[in-house]
């Protein structure tokens, strides 16, 4: 091969292709969110993309990752189906620099979050001025794949769903 | 420390968040170009079925599943330089390939043999449309490569221009289509 082609594998079939095809169905679904995807990072089995939310009043980025738990084989294909795990995680991040302000925000929202870091299934968490919240679901990747436009109306539903509410529990945390 | 101290300090601060974004923003338009493709590769009817990257370049294949007929491409950021972008423009280097499956083998070998006898010339140039096959899928392609130039897809604040992103690929598969079939019944 003279091209870029050998950067392909080109010998995969469909079942192990499904990963993709649902990645493709997540960026397409957070487009149409108004959240164009801004970051791709690849590990072994799992996917992650970042989404920039634009004008969002509480959400500065959405992660989202698939980790594909079934289905690569051909028997297990058969006899569980495709299943993955989709972790999306949402931030608030606060551009707060006055010294008063940072020093009330440490005592008592991050503070509080220790003392309660489950909110119903949604895990909340801090890392410097960003406040993260994170949900894990488990998904039919064939419910949201190779159905046109019924796939693109279902996967924007699901996620638009699980955006709702992380902002939701993310609203309390937005400063500024 | 004063009032007025604090209110200097804030200030440097989201003076530096100015900055920093403008880099970050910069660093990750490659990211976003892959991500326009793919949202408007999607929404034509495609499925992604390849994603990958050796960090510098980002590869992409797209299958039309009834027909089997695939788009390749492969993403270069050409000014992930701050001065770069500022100065030439923010652009990209693409190469965009479409391939059919070919039963007969004799087509796909005189596709092939113009290609292999100009090995020596220069396919990177611009609009020079080269063939290759992948043998053991049976798949041959066309491809072009081209640069692109970002800013007329891209806006400030993330915005995206996908009908005009998506209305220059169609018409540069469409293109190649066009060119693969000559070629082959030639």
């Amino acid at each position: 091969m003279l091209s870029f082609l050998s950067n392909f594998k080109h010998s995969q079939e469909m079942r192990e292709s499904k990963d993709e095809i649902l990645i493709g169905e997540l960026v397409r679904a957070m487009s149409r969110l108004q959240a164009p995807a801004v970051g791709f990072y690849a590990g072994t089995g799992q996917q992650t993309i970042k989404f920039k939310p634009i004008n969002d009043p509480v959400l500065n980025s959405v992660l989202l990752t698939v980790d594909r738990k079934t289905g690569g084989s051909a028997l297990s294909q058969a006899v569980i189906g495709s299943k993955a795990t989709v972790i999306i995680q949402a931030e608030v991040k606060n551009y707060l620099a006055d010294p008063d302000d940072l020093i009330h925000m440490y005592k008592t929202d991050l503070a509080n979050m220790f003392k309660i870091p489950m909110l119903g299934d949604t895990r909340l968490d801090h890392q410097l001025n960003s406040i993260l919240a994170t949900k894990k679901v488990l998904i039919d990747i064939d419910t949201y794949i190779l159905k046109g436009e019924e796939s693109a109306n279902l996967t924007t539903q699901f996620l638009n769903g699980l955006l709702t509410e992380l902002r939701q529990k993310l609203q309390p945390y937005k400063k500024g | 420390m004063s009032e007025e101290h604090d209110q200097i300090f804030v200030g440097l601060v989201k003076e530096s968040w100015k900055h920093f974004n403008e880099t970050l923003n910069n660093t990750r338009m490659d990211d976003l170009l892959v991500g326009a493709v793919i949202t408007s590769m999607v929404e034509q009817g495609y499925a992604l079925i390849d994603l990958n990257s050796d960090g510098t370049n980002h590869f992409l294949r797209f299958e039309w599943l009834q027909t089997k007929q695939r788009v390749i491409f492969q993403l270069r950021n050409l000014a992930e330089d701050l001065l770069t972008a500022k100065v030439m423009g923010r652009k990209a280097n693409v190469t965009i390939g479409y391939g059919e499956v070919v039963q007969n083998t004799q087509a796909v070998f005189g596709a092939l043999r113009a290609e292999v006898k100009s090995q020596y010339l220069d396919a990177g140039e611009p609009g020079v449309i080269t063939c290759d096959a992948d043998l053991t899928s049976g798949y041959i392609y066309v491809q072009v490569p081209l640069i692109l130039d970002l800013d007329q897809y891209f806006g400030a604040n993330w915005s995206v221009n996908s009908a005009l992103l998506q209305k220059h690929i169609y018409a540069t598969v469409q293109a190649l289509a066009k060119y693969l079939r000559g070629r082959l019944s030639a």
